[in-house]
């Protein structure tokens, strides 16, 4: 791990108006992360969470603050330089795997790598180390309606690691499989932070996943309530 | 669901009902404007029809002339004397009157409602008036109506009086000629330049002269009285009636003198007829089975004509114009159907399509609802009623707007249309609702994931060979038992179930074109697919994926390939039956005009044709014998065909100048026949009977028949079916030499020639007929309806490709956003967008109108277009393939503009918000 915090967020501020009524998603929201980190974002539905990871890969901006990832103002940059980070540099895995359901599990894994358009040979190479690495080997032929649940998020998991991105945003990766199969989703991940070196910003409820994180970030209503800084996360009263 | 239970009946929340339709007001509005638009035009097009057959019925009727008055004749008693002679009648013109009340009284209610009061009608022979430089021909006749005759004027001397005083005289035999005066017309007494008490030179057939005395000069009060139709020569002379170059005159005997006319001519040449002439204002649609089945009836109960008996002997075309009429109605009333039948089958489809787009708005409510511990029909019921109060309200609009444009409005088509609009939304809405409170989650079980599949392919195949097997069924029905009801009569110009089946070929068959096209757009996806994953375009690929991944979503290709080729279908039957028009004017004209001559003045026709040919314009000039109804037999066989005697060459030049097609097999005419003796022939029958290689005989009077060898197959002739054409040359060879009844021009100047004849009477000319088909009320109609009804579809079509893509822009956006996340541009997701939605567009407006061809031409025969047309045989599907091509453009340019828009809508959301709504 280097010193310099690959996620640097500072005073991110961002509201949302529903007619007459503001709503304060994030309030001056500042924390680091250093790179190959394993952080877990947990707090109530409604707290920030997902904002925060909105705001972090560009997806949405902020009213006030700033996010800078390797470097990089997110915040400063326009649609072309955010498609460029997206491209190079931060990743994302949803709660809704989001893969193509025509693309078998392969095709979808080289979704990223087409896109940088990296040679086929180098891709084929990529998409198959990857594909071993999250154990779906025979099943990279696979459409993502022939896989279960735990596999199509895999898959997308391999997708997002595909452009060898710094940075992966995973938000509620285990919100729709079930525990068993979310305890291997999560295995993976810290898998891949360490055998990878990708620093990881994970949105969860799940104790375990927070069990698995090198720190733990809790949000409350759009601040930072606590930050358990370079240690395994105890379970809290949130963690139910 | 307990709370249900103990209920037992739903409970529905208002307070949801309304905000829901806030909420929703865009996509309701939407669904109440197609339902009202559908059934205005549902219920306005069945109701204009029968108008339009009502008037097509008088029309018909109209056109028919004194072909469609009901004639009854009598003899009369015969007269008889007790001393060898005729004794004078003074009581004929009671008899009469008796004979017209008789003749009345048989008519039946229905029948007399619908014809004018009867005039009763004495005729003489047709004499000829000696002297003058051009053949003048005299007939005296009697009228008599309710009073008395029609009203005249006496300009000089008074009306014909009798002849003797006393009441009973007895006339021998071999009397002198008997005394009759009869009053003259002003034009007629100044065409023959004589007055009142001089005697008119006239001598009857066997060179006798008569004594024919003018007793004084008239002027008809009114002209136009309808009396006066039946014989007009009363009114002035009228040329060419007895042949070409005679002149026609009349005298109006009185009752008094009536006795004399009998008397003046031979016993059987004095003639009595009751005319009854149709009213066609009283004639409607819906009269016209009883009056057919009167009008049978009468004809069958008449006496034979030949008997001298004093029974009422009845004649009427009446019934035959009225079937006529019937049968060209009731095939308008079935394509009209067809076309229709089309309409609500693509309206339905874009209802269903409607609701999906609003049930995908409002499932996360739905949703929601249901979680928070709706019932399922607590929920249901809501939606039943919003969708009910939203379809009846707009189907009521509708229809009101329909009977506003058309009295007499049919509810019953608009009826398919409002179930769909009542229904689809509500089921699928409850479906959503359900699907919502039960576990999403994919199986990790390959097998169940398997099964899953399994049974979604096994229930849409079940569904896609329901409508296959239906589809076979009405197109087995259609050309097995066609359109028309099976017992012309017994029409009652309702849709019968009978019907139901072969009025939906049409929509089946483009629900089973698109169903094939549906499974054909996911394969011809994924090759596309798998050729784009070899190239290194990434934006190819993605184009490609998401194309296959749309393409087998069932109700957005359904809805454009049905509409297109529905569309398309109602412009071919639209640009068919206006070809067909010219076709069919060609056809029975046969040229440019047609001069029909009178049998008595067939020796004058060649050089009537002459006359023609020379004058400018004219390009082709042919006289021929045309017989209709001819005799000719097989060995077993009689056969009644059109017989046509031409000079073969000059007839084959003739249709080359025509738009009719050539003939190439008429050079056989003049080549020896197969057999020696045999005078070869070219026939054509509508059922096959008269075939080439039969022998036939043509009977002759007096001499032997003679033998035609049938070598081709004869062009139609003046759109008749059955036709017979031998060589005019051969034909006198063989002994029987013709003798032309018709004469056939061609060139811009044949109409101007044969209008120059003299004759005018008996001209047809082609530019007439074509005027007149192309006004004609059924014809006009079911134009207009197939330009309507191609124009809504077309719009439904659109319609469709609009709410396709609303429907589909949530997940399209999802899935642009998530690759959007992989690092696509901004700039290329609208061309992944484009490479979504326009290769299945541009698969449909290719495919829609060859399917609308396809469909054209295996329904068109049984839709009996040539009752309509006029044409000789069902017309061939003609194809405007500039419309045709507009239909693809249209939805193109649609397809391409949905693009643009929605990336400018979607543009202005956050990607975040497009994730976050799609979680």
């Amino acid at each position: 791990m280097s010193d310099e915090p690959l996620l640097r967020v500072h005073g991110v501020e961002r509201r949302f108006r529903t007619g007459p009524t503001v709503v304060h998603a994030l309030r001056g929201v500042s924390f680091d992360v250093a790179a190959g980190a394993m952080v877990a974002l947990v707090g109530r539905s409604g707290s920030g969470k997902t904002t925060l990871l909105n705001v972090i890969g560009g997806l949405d901006r902020p009213d006030a603050g700033t996010v800078h990832v390797d470097g990089t103002d997110v915040t400063a940059l326009d649609e072309d330089g955010l498609s460029r980070l997206r491209r190079e540099k931060v990743s994302y895995v949803f709660q809704s795997f989001g893969l193509i359901p025509v693309l078998s599990a392969a095709e979808n894994v080289a979704a990223p790598l087409r896109m940088a358009r990296v040679a086929p040979t180098e891709r084929e190479r990529r998409v198959a180390l990857l594909l071993e690495l999250i154990g779906l080997a025979d099943h990279a032929q696979q459409r993502p309606a022939e896989l279960s649940g735990g596999q199509q998020q895999r898959v997308a998991i391999a997708r997002a690691l595909a452009a060898s991105p710094q940075l992966l945003l995973a938000d509620e990766p285990t919100g729709q499989l079930d525990a068993e199969t979310g305890l291997s989703v999560m295995a993976l991940l810290r898998g891949i932070v360490e055998s990878e070196g990708v620093t990881v910003l994970v949105s969860t409820h799940d104790p375990v996943m927070m069990a698995l994180a090198d720190r733990v970030i809790r949000i409350h209503d759009g601040h930072l309530d606590e930050e358990a800084a370079g240690q395994r996360y105890a379970p809290g009263p949130d963690a139910g | 669901m307990n709370r249900w239970l103990a209920r037992g009946w739903p409970a529905p929340h208002w307070p949801s009902i309304r905000g829901r339709a806030r909420t929703d007001a865009g996509p309701l509005l939407l669904t109440a404007a197609v339902i009202a638009a559908v059934a205005l035009l549902a219920g306005a097009a069945p109701a204009l029809l029968r108008a339009a057959a009502d008037r097509a019925v008088q029309d018909t009727v109209s056109r028919a002339g004194t072909d469609s008055n009901v004639l009854v004749r009598a003899n009369w008693e015969r007269d008889d004397g007790p001393t060898g002679g005729r004794v004078r009648m003074p009581n004929l013109a009671e008899d009469l009157d008796d004979l017209r009340d008789k003749a009345t009284w048989a008519l039946g209610p229905d029948l007399d409602a619908a014809l004018l009061p009867p005039v009763a009608t004495v005729d003489g022979p047709i004499l000829s008036i000696s002297g003058g430089s051009v053949p003048r021909t005299f007939q005296f006749t009697y009228l008599a109506d309710d009073l008395d005759g029609p009203d005249v004027t006496w300009t000089a001397g008074s009306p014909a009086g009798p002849a003797v005083s006393d009441q009973y005289v007895e006339n021998p035999y071999d009397g002198p000629p008997w005394p009759v005066q009869v009053g003259l017309s002003e034009a007629d007494a100044a065409a023959l330049n004589l007055g009142p008490g001089d005697r008119i030179p006239v001598r009857d057939g066997r060179g006798r002269d008569l004594d024919v005395r003018i007793s004084g000069i008239y002027r008809p009060a009114d002209s136009a009285d309808p009396a006066w139709r039946l014989a007009p020569a009363l009114l002035h002379p009228v040329p060419g009636v007895d042949g070409v170059g005679t002149t026609r005159f009349a005298g109006l005997l009185s009752r008094e003198s009536l006795p004399d006319a009998r008397l003046a001519v031979d016993e059987d040449q004095l003639r009595r007829t009751v005319h009854f002439t149709p009213v066609p204002a009283a004639l409607t649609w819906d009269a016209t089975a009883a009056l057919v089945s009167q009008v049978v009836k009468l004809k069958a109960t008449s006496g034979a004509s030949s008997e001298r008996d004093q029974a009422l002997k009845w004649e009427s075309q009446l019934d035959t114009t009225l079937r006529e009429a019937r049968a060209r109605n009731s095939a308008a009333s079935a394509q009209a159907a067809v076309l229709l039948a089309g309409v609500l089958t693509a309206t339905v489809l874009v209802l269903l399509l409607a609701a999906d787009l609003l049930v995908r708005r409002r499932t996360p409510v739905l949703g929601a609802t249901r979680q928070r511990g709706a019932a399922l029909p607590d929920l249901g019921a809501e939606l039943i009623i919003e969708s009910a109060v939203v379809s009846l309200t707009a189907a009521a609009v509708g229809l009101a707007l329909a009977r506003a444009a058309a009295p007499g409005v049919s509810w019953a088509w608009a009826v398919p249309v409002v179930l769909a609009g009542a229904l689809a939304g509500p089921t699928l809405g409850t479906l959503a609702a359900a699907r919502a409170s039960r576990d999403r989650r994919q199986p990790a079980n390959p097998a169940a994931r398997r099964w899953i599949r399994a049974t979604s392919q096994l229930r849409r195949a079940a569904v896609q060979a329901a409508v296959l097997l239906a589809a076979v069924a009405a197109f087995v029905t259609l050309h097995q038992r066609g359109l028309l009801p099976v017992a012309p009569d017994g029409d009652t110009g309702e849709l019968t179930g009978d019907l139901i089946l072969p009025i939906s070929a049409l929509a089946l068959g483009a629900l089973v074109g698109a169903l094939v096209l549906l499974r054909l757009l996911p394969l011809g996806a994924r090759f596309v697919l798998r050729g784009a994953l070899r190239s290194r375009r990434p934006l190819a690929v993605f184009s490609a994926a998401q194309a296959a991944t749309t393409a087998g979503r069932a109700l957005p290709p359904l809805i454009l390939v049905t509409a297109t080729a529905l569309a398309s279908f109602a412009l071919i039957l639209g640009a068919t039956v206006t070809r067909g028009l010219t076709d069919g004017a060609w056809s029975t004209v046969g040229a440019d005009a047609r001069l029909d001559v009178g049998a008595d003045a067939t020796s004058a026709t060649p050089a009537l044709a002459e006359r023609i040919a020379a004058a400018p314009g004219v390009r082709q000039v042919v006289v021929a014998q045309v017989t209709d109804s001819a005799r000719v037999f097989s060995d077993s066989t009689l056969f009644t065909p059109r017989l046509v005697i031409v000079d073969a060459a000059a007839f084959q030049r003739l249709l080359a100048t025509t738009a009719l097609p050539d003939a190439p097999a008429l050079t056989r005419l003049t080549a020896p026949g197969p057999t020696p003796g045999d005078v070869p022939a070219l026939v054509r029958s509508s059922d096959g009977d008269l075939r080439v290689g039969t022998r036939l005989q043509l009977p002759r009077d007096d001499a032997p028949a003679i033998s035609l060898a049938a070598v081709g197959t004869a062009p139609s002739v003046g759109g008749a079916n059955d036709v017979v054409i031998v060589d005019a040359t051969a034909l006198a060879n063989a002994g029987l030499p013709a003798a032309p009844n018709t004469v056939w021009a061609t060139g811009p100047g044949a109409a101007q020639a044969m209008s120059n004849t003299g004759v005018t009477a008996d001209v047809v000319l082609r530019e007439d007929v074509l005027r007149a088909q192309r006004v004609a009320p059924l014809t006009t109609g079911l134009l207009r309806l197939a330009w309507t009804a191609a124009a809504v579809l077309l719009a439904l079509g659109l319609l469709g490709l609009a709410l396709a893509a609303a429907a589909g822009a949530p997940q399209r956006w999802q899935t642009l956003t998530r690759l959007r996340t992989l690092g696509l541009r901004p700039r290329d997701v609208r061309w992944v967008a484009a490479g979504e939605l326009l290769p299945p567009v541009v698969v449909v407006a290719v495919c829609g109108p060859l399917l609308g061809a396809l469909l054209a031409r295996l329904t068109l025969g049984p839709l009996d277009l040539r009752l309509l047309t006029g044409q000789a045989a069902d017309p061939a599907a003609v194809l405007p393939w500039w419309l045709l091509g507009l239909v693809s453009v249209a939805l193109l340019v649609a397809a391409a503009t949905v693009v643009p828009v929605e990336s400018a809508l979607r543009r202005r959301d956050r990607l975040s918000e497009v994730l976050r709504a799609g979680e």
